[in-house]
């Protein structure tokens, strides 16, 4: 999958992922991929509502070895 | 100027005190409906922290200017950061330091009774709804259904200036990790639990609590006789201290009765409690204090601060307690038990000693709330 933006929030704790999440995506224009890694667990949930509250997408998601990544679609 | 912390003690503290205060719990709302801070008069509401991310201040509309505001999440990074906007914006505010997982290890001792020669104690650890129980006499204690955070109870114990000598479990709990067989490791003292129970296990060093018929703690008037009470789990035990206060472990509650599904033979079990409701338990008289090891609803909480009611209400509100068709009963706590509680197969491995954790992994696996009750709505 290929992304525009890619975020690394990983080693970050609650809530700097969705933080950086939401600074990067402002920087996107609608259609526009950004792929986010993190490695807090914590995230998972919290990320999924963002997503869900913020109107923008979430094509993909996966984990792999403790980093979880997230494809978010920006509205 | 830094935002002002504030720790489980004194949370429960401001809440019990009748002072108004105002909850802001900031996790997604997912997470805050499956388990929450509660108290009787509390103002609770939710707002996901990164909603105040966002510029928009109908965020901030319905949060009140004139009365404090305490922030919660799960671990308090986000408290932190949507205490610090607040407070920014002029509101009176301070966090929760660490979060939820803080307040799920916090136990709040309450005095049940307390006579010239016994007293006894109930620790209610509210996160969780889980209860354990100090009985002392004559310098010594007995404590059932410990909890993992074995300092709350060697704390206590020297507090009350006394020695634990019997640690004791009414049953293999699969909600919560037991603390039984490292406090009697840490405190010289036996560990009993009924061997039915622990069959085929091999970690752990106890002794079996059908072999003994009472335990004596410090004088003799505080009697303590094992009642087997089989139902929730083949082997459950029930404690009867100076044959008036019942210590149920998870086989009859305020609101009910245990639930017998745990093990997978809902209906062989459910018929086991109903022979402990109508013979063991039915001979005891309605003034009978029944203190349990669980709770699932802070109503629970009695106006003298401790969970606990009398045989004979307990009886008065709960049908199934009057429910003498023995497939009736049997349909009503089988077909009953809702959700099973979150990783209770492990815990039970951990309780049985067959699997060992780390503390963090202990803490993680106990997240959220109790569901060993049965709940008839």
């Amino acid at each position: 999958m290929q992304a525009d933006l890619v975020v690394d929030a990983k080693g970050l704790s609650c809530p700097m992922p969705i933080v950086k999440a939401k600074k990067s995506i402002d920087t996107l224009s609608s259609g526009q991929v950004m792929q986010l890694e993190a490695t807090d667990k914590g995230a998972v949930n919290d990320f999924q509502a963002w997503v869900k509250q913020t109107g923008n997408e979430m094509v993909h998601m996966d984990e792999e070895n403790g980093v979880y990544r997230f494809f978010v679609k920006k509205a | 100027m830094a935002v002002a912390t504030i720790n489980s003690q004194e949370l429960h503290n401001k809440i019990n005190s009748g002072e108004s205060i105002f909850i802001l719990d900031v996790r997604n709302p997912s997470d805050f409906n499956d388990w929450k801070i509660e108290a009787k008069h509390l103002v609770s509401v939710n707002i996901p922290y990164f909603d105040f991310l966002e510029e928009d201040d109908a965020v901030y509309q319905g949060l009140p200017k004139d009365t404090e505001i305490v922030v919660i999440c799960a671990k308090g990074g986000s408290a932190q950061m949507v205490a610090e906007q607040l407070d920014e914006k002029g509101y009176h505010v301070s966090f929760l330091e660490f979060g939820m997982l803080e307040w799920s290890q916090f136990y709040n001792p309450v005095t049940v009774y307390e006579g010239e020669n016994m007293k006894l104690i109930q620790l209610n650890r509210l996160a969780k709804g889980c209860l354990s129980y100090m009985v002392i006499s004559g310098g010594e204690a007995l404590v059932v259904d410990a909890n993992r955070h074995v300092d709350e109870y060697t704390k206590l114990a020297v507090s009350e200036n006394v020695q634990i000598k019997h640690v004791l479990d009414t049953h293999l709990h699969a909600d919560h990790i037991s603390g039984g067989a490292e406090l009697a490791k840490a405190t010289g003292a036996q560990y009993y639990i009924s061997s039915s129970e622990m069959q085929g296990a091999t970690g752990l060093d106890y002794k079996p609590l059908e072999q003994f018929d009472a335990l004596k703690v410090g004088a003799v008037e505080a009697k303590v006789l094992a009642i087997p009470t089989p139902g929730h789990t083949p082997g459950s035990t029930s404690v009867l201290v100076n044959d008036q206060f019942l210590l149920s472990g998870d086989t009859i509650f305020v609101g009910g009765l245990g639930r017998p599904d745990l093990g997978g033979k809902a209906r062989e079990w459910a018929q086991s409690l109903y022979d402990t409701v109508f013979t063991q338990v039915a001979n005891l008289s309605d003034e009978t204090v029944v203190l349990p090891t669980h709770f699932a609803d802070i109503k629970e909480i009695n106006e003298n601060g401790y969970v606990g009611a009398t045989l004979g209400a307990i009886r008065a509100s709960n049908e199934v307690m009057r429910t003498e068709n023995r497939e009736a009963f049997t349909e009503m706590v089988a077909g009953a038990s809702g959700a099973t509680p979150p990783n209770f197969e492990e815990i039970v491995g951990i309780n049985r000693g067959d699997i060992h954790v780390t503390p963090e992994k202990a803490t993680e696996l106990e997240i959220g709330p109790n569901r060993c009750a049965v709940h008839h709505s």
